[in-house]
C-alpha cells in the first residue's frame, strides 16, 4: 500500500517537472513538451497539420491552440487511399 | 485563431482561402460553396434522380449527407465487395452505410458480389489474375460496371462520387507524370451522359480531404476510419503526402493545380487528339451496357472467365 501511494507520489512529480502533453495518432502516443502550439509540436514529430484534425476533449481545434499541461490531443488522419 | 465570419472560436483553419471557420459558420459554408459550384458546373437539377456511390468513408457520406440537405433527389449505392481479411473493411462499412441512410430514411441500394455473381472481389481478382497482388484494378471494373448497371435500371440521370480536391489532385499528378493524354483530356468534374450512360459528377472536387473529415466530424457521421486493407501504400496516398508537403509551404498549391489545369484546359491547352482516342461504344451482348470492348465487355469476359 505504502509502496504504491510512493509511486504515484514520484510519477506525479516526473510528470510536472517536465511539463508534458500527449498526442495520440492512430495507435502511437506522444509525450511532447506543453507551452508551444500545436502546430509546432506536430512539426516535430514531423506529422503535417496538412493530413491531420485536432481533437480535445471531443472538440476540434486549430493548431495555432497552445498545448496546456497534462492535456491530450487525439488526431485524426484525414488521408484515405485506393 | 477567430471565424472569419462571426469572430468566435475558429474549429478549421483553411490557409488556401485565408479563412477561418467556427463549427456553424462552417457547416453552412460548405453545402453553400458546393451548391455553388454544382450549378456553376451544371452538374445536375433538383429535378434531377441522382445516385450517390457511397463507400462508407467519410467524403461519400458526407456528399450524401449535404446532397440530402440541399433537397437533392438523391438515393446511394453500396457495393459489397467481400474484403474482409483481417478487419473487416467491407462488413463494417456496409454496416455504417445502412446505419446513416436508416436514420435519414434515405433509400440505399446495396449490390452485394457474394449473393449476386457469386464471388467476392479479393477471389475474383485472383482467378482471373488481374494485378498481380492487389485486387484494385478489377475493383475499379466491378465498380464502374455496377454503377453504370443501377443507374440505367433504375433510371438515375447522374451518378455522384465523393472525389475529393486531393483526389483530384493526386490522379492530376500521376497523370501528368506519365503524360496520360487520354486521362488528361477526360479529367473533368462533369462527364457528360453518352451511349446511355449517366452523367458522372464530384461534387466535392473542390474541398480538401482536411475539409471533409472535419465536415463529418462535426455532423457526427460515423465513417470508416480504416482504409481498405489493400490501399495500404498506394502511389496514390505517396502522392497525397507529397502534395501536402507543397500545401505546407505554400498555401493553395493542392487547388490551384487542380482549377488551373481545368481552367487551361477550357482555353484550349490541351488540343483534341487527331485520331480519335474515346473509342466507338456498342453494347454488349451479355449484359446491355455500352462498351468499347470487341464483343461482350471486359466485365462480362472476366466474370465468364471464373465461372468456367
Ligand atoms: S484499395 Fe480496396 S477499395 Fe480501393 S480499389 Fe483497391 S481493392 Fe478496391
Ligand atoms: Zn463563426
Ligand atoms: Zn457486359
Amino acid at each position: 500500500m505504502n509502496i504504491f501511494i510512493d509511486c504515484t507520489a514520484r510519477n506525479g512529480k516526473i510528470a510536472s517537472m517536465k511539463k508534458t502533453s500527449t498526442i495520440i495518432l492512430r495507435d502511437k502516443k506522444y509525450d511532447v513538451k506543453a507551452g508551444s502550439t500545436i502546430r509546432a509540436a506536430l512539426l516535430k514529430l514531423e506529422i503535417l497539420p496538412e493530413s491531420v484534425i485536432c481533437i480535445r476533449d471531443g472538440e476540434l481545434l486549430t493548431e495555432d491552440n497552445m498545448l496546456k499541461e497534462g492535456e491530450t490531443i487525439k488526431l485524426v488522419s484525414v488521408i484515405s487511399g485506393g | 485563431m477567430k471565424c472569419k465570419k462571426c469572430g468566435g472560436k475558429a474549429v478549421i483553419n483553411m490557409p488556401q482561402h485565408n479563412m477561418g471557420l467556427c463549427k456553424d459558420d462552417f457547416l453552412q459554408w460548405l453545402p453553400e460553396q458546393m451548391q455553388k459550384h454544382i450549378k456553376k458546373q451544371k452538374m445536375f437539377t433538383p429535378e434531377e434522380k441522382i445516385l450517390v456511390a457511397v463507400s462508407g468513408g467519410k467524403d461519400s457520406l458526407a456528399l450524401w449527407d449535404m446532397l440530402n440537405i440541399l433537397g437533392y433527389q438523391a438515393d446511394g449505392l453500396y457495393i459489397a465487395l467481400g474484403i474482409d481479411e483481417g478487419i473487416s473493411y467491407s462488413s463494417e462499412s456496409q454496416r455504417l452505410t445502412e446505419k446513416f441512410a436508416n436514420a435519414r430514411g434515405l433509400n440505399l441500394h446495396v449490390v452485394n458480389m457474394t449473393a449476386d455473381y457469386g464471388i467476392d472481389l479479393p477471389t475474383l481478382a485472383k482467378e482471373t489474375r488481374r494485378g498481380r497482388d492487389k485486387p484494385c484494378s478489377s475493383c475499379g471494373l466491378v465498380k464502374r460496371h455496377e454503377m453504370n448497371r443501377i443507374a440505367r435500371d433504375f433510371g438515375y440521370d447522374v451518378l455522384a462520387t465523393g472525389h475529393n480536391l486531393d483526389d483530384e489532385a493526386a490522379t492530376l499528378f500521376s497523370n501528368t507524370l506519365q503524360w496520360n493524354g487520354d486521362y488528361l483530356i477526360r479529367q473533368h468534374p462533369v462527364l457528360a451522359e453518352r451511349d446511355g450512360l449517366a452523367r458522372k459528377v464530384k461534387p466535392l472536387f473542390r474541398f480538401y480531404e482536411k475539409e471533409m473529415a472535419a465536415y463529418t466530424l462535426l455532423r457526427g457521421i460515423e465513417y470508416i476510419y480504416d482504409e481498405c486493407p489493400f490501399a495500404e501504400g498506394s502511389t496514390s496516398t505517396q502522392y497525397k503526402e507529397l502534395l501536402n508537403q507543397l500545401e505546407h509551404e505554400h498555401p493553395g498549391t493542392k487547388i490551384h493545380f487542380f482549377t488551373k489545369f481545368l481552367s487551361a484546359k477550357k482555353k484550349g491547352l490541351f488540343a483534341e487528339p487527331t485520331t480519335k482516342i474515346v473509342p466507338e461504344l456498342h453494347i454488349c451482348p451479355k449484359c446491355g451496357q455500352p462498351t468499347s470492348a470487341h464483343e461482350i465487355c471486359t466485365f462480362c469476359r472476366m466474370m465468364d472467365r471464373v465461372n468456367q
